[in-house]
């Protein structure tokens, strides 16, 4: 089993790694010789979306995921997890791999069908509505100040409205403009997302899509996909 | 940022993806700051795949923003098997430029809709404000 990277951040501005992390951690573990395989030799991009602590991005630069040639940009909303991020990078000595974070939503302002390797760990949990993104100018790093609203971020980080599936699924309806032609995404869900409706929808869209980890934890089982061309 | 990520940011704006003109964003050159991390090693391997990829007239453009008109306007290309000294005169010079050169603070504009985007503690910042979002 390959370690798990050190991360220290303010667990009250960014998401804290747990179940779902190591999941993904595992999911990505698993299949390293298959995504170094199916990704070739070339100089693959890698983004993860909504990257928080920086634990997922981290592991896979720590474990050359998917190969040693690859650009890993990974995005964020929050100014906070983006911070963490870059700080998660330099504690685990990534600093010959060739990294570069840019705050965005989701995958908006990378341009058309570059990704080779997309990650996701989405806001999942059920919910009324997605939260609204807390106004800059008084809760980013550079204005250097802090009030309750830093907590909103945590908000953003979990809450997925309808099924907890409005932000995947804004991923998931732009899969086509964001990744690669021979990319492939790896998506997590929680079981009140309805993943098999959703991974049949997606293959009616001409996806193909398998099952690469699940697991119990606690109260949510969680299951991991990938979806490619 | 790296100079590098330049090659895959657009203008955030749904709109500007009907034009042209949403990439490469253009730099404010003199707005910028620029900083060399020279502890990254230099990799001839990494480097050819990297330049494979790239849109190479996106390169000469931000570099030109940049202050540096050097850069052929085609694409360099290199014999796979072995590489001349003179390849790895350009390979050495488009890793300091591509992969050492960091944008440390400075302003991107869309070509198309003129949003400004700021890089504060080299991280770019793509995100719309709410009445454009």
């Amino acid at each position: 089993m390959l370690p798990t990277p050190h991360v220290s951040c303010d667990y009250d501005k960014v998401y804290e790694p747990s179940e779902d992390s190591f999941l993904l951690l595992d999911a990505l573990e698993k299949d390293r010789a298959f995504l170094s395989q199916f990704l070739g030799s070339k100089a693959a991009l890698v983004c993860e979306l909504g990257c928080g602590s920086g634990i997922v991005t981290t592991f896979m630069m720590q474990n050359d995921i998917p190969s040693k040639y690859a650009i890993y940009v990974p995005t964020d909303l929050n100014p906070w997890a983006i911070e963490s991020t870059v700080s998660t990078a330099q504690r685990n000595e990534c600093d010959q791999q060739i990294f570069s974070p840019v705050r965005m939503n989701l995958a908006h302002s990378v341009r058309s069908r570059q990704i080779d390797l997309l990650v996701f760990n989405p806001p999942y949990v059920p919910a009324e509505s997605v939260p609204k993104v807390p106004s800059d100018l008084d809760t980013s790093p550079a204005a250097g100040q802090e009030d309750d609203s830093t907590s909103d971020w945590l908000d953003l980080a979990l809450l997925g409205g309808d099924d907890g599936m409005v932000v995947t699924w804004k991923v998931l309806e732009n899969l086509d403009d964001f990744l690669a032609p021979e990319g492939i995404a790896y998506v997590l869900f929680c079981a009140r997302n309805k993943p098999l409706e959703v991974v049949k929808h997606m293959q009616l869209q001409g996806w193909k899509s398998e099952l690469v980890e699940h697991r119990k934890a606690g109260w949510e089982v969680l299951s991991i996909y990938k979806f490619y061309r | 940022m790296k100079f590098l990520t330049s090659n895959f940011l657009k203008c955030s704006v749904q709109d500007c993806d009907r034009s042209n003109d949403n990439f490469p964003l253009k730099f404010n050159g003199e707005k910028c700051q620029l900083e060399q991390d020279e502890s990254l090693e230099f990799n001839p391997q990494f480097l050819l795949r990297i330049i494979d990829r790239v849109d190479w007239p996106a390169v000469v453009s931000v570099a030109a923003d940049l202050g540096n008109s050097s850069l052929p306007p085609s694409k360099p290309e290199f014999a796979d098997e072995e590489l001349s000294e003179e390849d790895m005169v350009i390979l050495r010079d488009l890793h300091t430029l591509l992969i050492q050169t960091n944008i440390v603070e400075g302003e991107m504009v869309c070509r198309n809709c003129g949003h400004i985007y700021y890089i504060k503690n080299s991280i770019p910042n793509l995100l719309l404000p709410p009445h454009l979002a």
